[in-house]
């Protein structure tokens, strides 16, 4: 019989079979974890790269006549997740009748307040945050100005401030920002937690049988 | 007031992903070379790589039909569900019979296996040696299963991937490396030349080969949990018979052509071929993988190493997946009326078949107390030697694996036939290649000549085994036999049709199905399938 050899030599058989092997393995594998996305996969990766896109920079905005606190903290974890740059924003419009620098205490003092609770917002949610407070006549230009300025991806706007409607169900200053605005803008109007369904339920039993 | 469309009760979440398919069938499939190489090198010796060339093309003919039924009806049951459905009750049962035969074999069968590579590095675990030893570490590895799985405890399926990519890369370097290093085409040659078996004996290497393939039910058992089973199954599927194939074949070429990193000689101090070191010895037999992986040049060192560690662990995560899986068909066979709702008992603490894991566990450790009496008591060993040719202890259960597998193989390509006649209108994603246009009914159906090829090479299998396994042909039916009492007393005492199937809807089971499994747009097309054919046949009336 042939005696096998301990001697180590590459035949040409071997090192085909051997390639073959690593080959064939390989790119089935490859084939196999990479199937074709299916109509729903397709739409949420679209979501998902429109996410992306929308939320590489955000802007909250604040303003006496916006509050945007519950929006920050939606902001903050946005912003964790997805590692965006965050600035918040408070706009304090002088009105026409003072000088564009004139000294405006009670705001002043009420944007440290909400600029500082957004800094413990981002800071609990581990989120390096920007703030910026603006004097300016108009708060639709302002924001608008500094999203461009900043090439924000996203505005986020709280509800209007009760007592100061003006005419428009969200808030004039916010539907004209989300007008004009050349990105995504979101609302978040707050509602009462937790009433819906006691309110559902309250007028079934109140109908008559 | 919106409503919601799903039922009330919990269904299970699908988070089994391309890999996670890959590695629940690969965890099964994928440790079964580590048991049938030895195996089948003792008794086909030269014409080894042609015994799994045969089983081989056999193997993806089953892998074929499996993925297209998978694909088709993605539900827990597997086999068992498409033969019921396809065939009736009765013969879905005998096809879950035979796999809850093979999945109590794959508990002790893997366990013993596990045991054996251990042994490379500890001696004293070598079977032959301290037979006892063996026997109470396989006993206590089996019990340990059986606990674990009562009590919930499980291998993550994270982990089950990480070990099936391990064991992936370490194949696939050791044949790349013993091909590269140590394959000498002339050994090949020379094997096949002077060492061809006798037909008796390439008939049961070929038998024993078979054992290299089974597991492909894991797959389509897990199809329940997969992501879009449809597109993924025959993805992952195809994958699997491909490696599968590919690995089998380049180890029994390999074995038969390598030569040997450090030489093997004989008592009488001639050179040995490496494939000789198998016939007749069954410790050698039960860790052929890492004796090979050891003779590679260079990296041999290294795999002697962590092969049998790791071989040891593909292979007791193998035994695992015979307790949960048997405990798994019971419950599904017990859900269609075909086994007695006890096997559908959840234990009220541990959330868990109790009784089913019990059950399926305690005839494991029957039949390794049969596998292991021969070398425990030498009467036994007579007794195994006079009636039946002495078969050794992993001989006897790769016996009963081969013909449970081969048994239910043999029903789930009569169950695609007759699901491609009768269920035509069930889209299929992926469909088995050559098939032949015919009208039945007034539908236009496609035979599948592959399954017929397919169930003549399973059926000759089954009839190898039975031709040449002394022990095999008297276990086997005699299993089938002591179910088919069961099942008969059971559907009496339930007053439900002995012969015939139940009335079952599958038209709204298999739209159920389909959206469950998250098939939407397979759905939309079943749906507008049975309209079609509604309309046809209603339209000579009108």
């Amino acid at each position: 019989m042939i005696a096998p050899s301990s001697e180590v030599h590459v035949t040409v058989a071997g090192a085909l079979a051997a390639i073959f092997i690593a080959g064939t393995v390989g790119s089935t594998l490859w084939w196999m974890l990479h199937p074709p996305s299916s109509y729903v996969q397709l739409i949420a990766e679209r979501a998902e790269s429109d996410l992306e896109r929308m939320v590489g920079s955000l802007i909250v905005v604040f303003s006496p006549e916006i509050d945007s606190a519950h929006m920050m903290a939606l902001a903050a974890k946005l912003a964790r997740g997805e590692r965006s740059e965050l600035l918040a924003l408070y706009v304090i419009e002088v009105p026409y009748t003072l000088p564009p620098d004139a000294e405006m205490a009670i705001e002043e003092r009420e944007a440290l307040d909400a600029l500082g609770a957004a800094e413990t917002i981002a800071n609990s949610n581990n989120v390096t945050i920007r703030t910026e407070t603006l004097k300016t006549r108009s708060t639709k230009q302002a924001v608008l100005d500094v999203a461009k300025r900043e090439k924000a991806d996203l505005i986020i706007l709280g509800s209007f401030r009760e007592g100061k409607y003006s005419g428009a169900p969200l808030g004039r200053t916010i539907e004209e920002i989300a007008a004009d605005a050349k990105c995504d803008v979101l609302i978040g109007v707050e509602g009462k937690h937790g009433t819906l369904l006691i309110d559902e339920s309250a007028q079934a039993s109140s109908q008559p049988i | 007031m919106a409503r919601s469309t799903k039922g009330s009760g919990p269904e299970l979440r699908r988070t089994v992903t391309p890999w996670g398919s890959f590695a629940w069938g690969y965890s099964d499939v994928g440790a079964d070379i580590f048991v049938g190489l030895g195996l089948v090198l003792a008794w086909a010796a030269g014409a080894s790589n042609v015994a799994f060339l045969f089983a081989g093309i056999v193997y993806v003919c089953i892998g074929l039909a499996y993925t297209e039924l998978a694909a088709t009806y993605p539900v827990a049951g597997g086999g068992q569900y498409f033969v019921m459905r396809g065939l009736g009750d009765i013969f879905g049962f005998i096809a879950g019979w035979a796999v809850l035969l093979d999945f109590t074999i794959d508990v002790t069968l893997f366990a013993w296996s596990s045991v054996d590579y251990s042994s490379q590095l500890l001696p004293a675990l070598v079977n032959s040696i301290h037979p006892w030893l063996h026997f109470t570490v396989v006993l206590a590895l089996v019990v340990g299963l059986c606990i674990l799985n009562v009590i919930g405890v499980r291998e993550s399926t994270a982990f089950n991937g990480f070990v099936s990519a391990l064991d992936v890369i370490s194949e696939t370097c050791i044949l790349c490396f013993g091909f590269l290093f140590a394959f000498r085409p002339q050994l090949l040659i020379h094997a096949m030349h002077f060492n061809w078996p006798s037909p008796y004996d390439l008939m049961l290497g070929t038998s024993l080969a078979i054992v290299s393939f089974v597991g492909l039910e894991s797959i389509s058992q897990a199809a329940q949990e997969t992501q879009r089973p449809a597109s993924i199954i025959p993805r992952t599927s195809v994958s699997l018979i491909l490696t599968i194939l590919i690995f089998a074949l380049a180890y029994s070429n390999l074995a038969l052509g390598l030569a040997p990193w450090h030489p093997i000689v004989d008592a009488a101090g001639h050179a040995q071929q490496f494939w000789q070191i198998f016939p007749h010895n069954a410790d050698n037999q039960g860790k052929a993988v890492a004796l090979l992986a050891a003779q590679v040049p260079y990296y041999g060192a290294f795999a002697a190493l962590y092969v049998p560690v790791l071989g040891a662990v593909l292979l007791l995560i193998s035994s695992n997946s015979g307790v949960f899986g048997s405990s798994r068909i019971a419950y599904a066979m017990s859900s269609s009326n075909l086994l007695p709702s006890i096997f559908q008992r959840v234990h009220g603490k541990y959330r868990t078949p109790t009784i089913s894991i019990v059950f399926f566990s305690t005839i494991a450790i029957v039949e390794l107390i049969f596998a292991a009496a021969p070398a425990l008591h030498p009467s036994v060993g007579s007794l195994y030697a006079h009636f039946f040719h002495g078969e050794n202890g992993l001989e006897f259960l790769a016996d009963l694996y081969a013909f449970g597998a081969a048994t239910s193989y043999s029903f789930v390509f009569l169950g695609l036939i007759a699901l491609r006649l009768s269920d035509p209108l069930s889209p299929r994603k992926f469909k088995i290649p050559l098939n032949l246009p015919l009208h039945v009914r007034g539908e236009r159906v496609e035979f599948p000549v592959i399954a017929v090829i397919g169930f003549i090479g399973i059926f000759s299998i089954l009839m190898f085994t039975l031709r040449t396994h002394a022990l095999g042909r008297i276990f086997g039916p005699s299993w089938l036999l002591l179910g088919l009492i069961l099942y008969l007393v059971y559907r009496a005492y339930r007053r439900l049709p002995l012969l015939r199937s139940q009335q079952r809807n599958w038209r709204a089971a298999q739209v159920d199905i389909l959206r469950r499994a998250g098939e939407l747009e397979l759905m939309d097309e079943y749906v507008a399938n049975l309209k079609a054919s509604d309309a046809r046949r209603a339209a000579p009336r009108t």
